[in-house]
């Protein structure tokens, strides 16, 4: 399980990137140093309404005076986004968790390959390649032009970075394929965006060492619409057996047997509810365990059983 | 027992698993906890649980041996901050383990031990450090308050060898 401190911070500046794009930035309000983090981190925030959403830290990580997050407005989304837009000025007060990282950067040279919004993990991660000078090239795909965020790609990217705009025909599209074919197999590729653009890009790689593969999803897979069944999961420290009906998730039925089980954006994004089985064929619904880490980690928000489980609590 | 000790320092955090405020004094009422705190408010991780946990203890010499790696269980040292392991108050010169069950007082406040404090993985994972292992055993008393008032850092701490009235365990 990964559980993270929860700080009360203040927003210190709100920055208009886009008519649809802020730039929000926290401080604490009396220490003058964040908890470290690194490239690729995200934070729970808290919203006011209760609901808790996951944004990538986009500052510099050796600027521990501020923390920066980049949201833009969905007005078809879950109401994160469109509650930050609203109510997030500067001065208010927001919880805001530790930062924690699913998305590291891992040694060797990097590809990056954004889609629209998805590129706010990246940001972080190209700027810290291009200074250890190993950003070998940063792609960023957008319905439309977003002069802001390509100012900010362009300062650390320079002629490594290459943008592509759906809805400009004066715009080269991005050939996914092609890129993939023209790169050196030694090369660690991270890609964060829609669906379809990181499916994509799992096809095209698929047999690439998963360990030079890099995924971070902003919003859950549409893959879960195989039909629920009911199973059993056994809390192996107890020995009890509790049933998981096929409208239940393991975790509603564990806190609702008294144990203690923290979560957080129950979408198998944050990692939060993370823990161990031993034994049992698992259904995995998250996106964020590495197909090493399914072979005995589960993510109990999501992720289901065939017939039974037994989970290491 | 005939030992004097002394208060370092005193956290509270509103909510749980929201960081620790440290406190240049604080209020502490009888039967339910410390002016502030998540279990005075009722919003702690471990509220909905009967328990004994108006106020929590912890050892400075038992965070001192944590980061001297003593003993050699864990691999190597760990450091918590006496704002990071989320005990209310610090102490120094105080046998905790042996106060449960017994009255002793704080400035002038009078608490009991009620039960040894025990690790807990939550505690482990939001740190992101393994002490769980290590604060076996040392990891602090939880306290009821029979005698309210306000404590401040480098208030004596003195026992007052009376048995309580209140649980123990």
């Amino acid at each position: 399980m990964s559980v993270r401190i929860i700080m009360k911070l203040f927003v210190e500046t709100r920055e208009q990137l886009d008519h649809d794009v802020v730039r929000i930035a926290f401080r604490h309000p009396t220490r003058p140093q964040l908890p470290i983090w690194t490239p690729g981190a995200h934070v729970d925030v808290r919203l006011g309404d209760g609901k808790i959403r996951q944004y990538s830290l986009t500052s510099d990580p050796s600027d521990l005076s501020r923390y920066a997050i980049i949201v833009k407005r969905e007005m078809d989304g879950r109401g994160g986004s469109d509650f930050i837009h609203e109510y997030f000025t500067e001065g208010t007060h927001v919880r805001v968790s530790m930062p924690r990282n699913n998305f590291k950067l891992a040694k060797g040279r990097g590809v990056l390959i954004a889609g629209g919004i998805g590129v706010t993990p990246l940001i972080s991660m190209g700027r810290a390649l291009s200074q250890s000078k190993m950003l070998e090239s940063f792609h960023f795909c957008s319905k439309t032009s977003r002069p802001s965020i390509e100012g900010e790609l362009s300062q650390f990217c320079g002629d490594s970075l290459s943008t592509y705009f759906s809805n400009d025909s004066d715009s080269q599209r991005l050939n996914v394929a092609s890129l993939i074919e023209n790169l050196s197999s030694d090369l660690h590729i991270y890609c964060c965006g829609p669906e379809r653009l990181m499916s994509e890009v799992k096809y095209l790689t698929s047999d690439w060492n998963p360990d030079q593969l890099h995924f971070e999803a902003f919003n859950a897979p549409e893959e879960r619409s195989q039909k629920a069944e009911p199973f059993d999961v056994t809390v192996s420290s107890t020995g009890e057996t509790l049933r998981v009906s096929e409208s239940q998730s393991i975790l509603d039925v564990l806190r609702v047997a008294g144990y203690v089980i923290p979560s957080s954006c129950r979408q198998g994004i944050c990692g939060t509810c993370e823990c161990g089985y031993t034994s049992g064929e698992v259904i995995h619904r998250d996106s964020i365990l590495s197909p090493d880490a399914r072979q005995d980690r589960i993510m109990p928000c999501v992720s289901r059983a065939r017939v039974s489980v037994t989970l290491d609590l | 027992m005939s030992w004097t000790g002394k208060l370092l320092h005193i956290h509270i955090a509103p909510e749980a698993s929201h960081e620790m405020e440290e406190l240049k004094e604080a209020e502490l009422v009888a039967g339910k906890g410390i002016v502030g705190d998540r279990y005075y408010l009722g919003l702690g991780t471990y509220s909905p649980k009967p328990d004994c946990r108006e106020v929590t203890l912890i050892e400075r010499e038992a965070l001192d041996a944590l980061s001297r790696d003593d003993p050699p269980m864990q691999g190597s040292s760990i450091h918590v901050d006496p704002s990071e392991h989320r005990r209310n108050l610090t102490v120094e010169g105080v046998p905790l383990n042996h106060l449960v069950g017994y009255r002793f007082r704080i400035g002038e406040v009078i608490l009991s031990g009620g039960r040894l404090n025990f690790p807990c993985r939550y505690l482990e994972h939001l740190l992101d450090r393994p002490v769980f292992l290590p604060l076996y055993n040392r990891s602090g008393l939880n306290c009821w308050i029979e005698q309210g008032g306000i404590i401040r850092p480098g208030d004596a701490i003195i026992p007052l060898n009376e048995v309580t009235d209140k649980p123990h365990r």
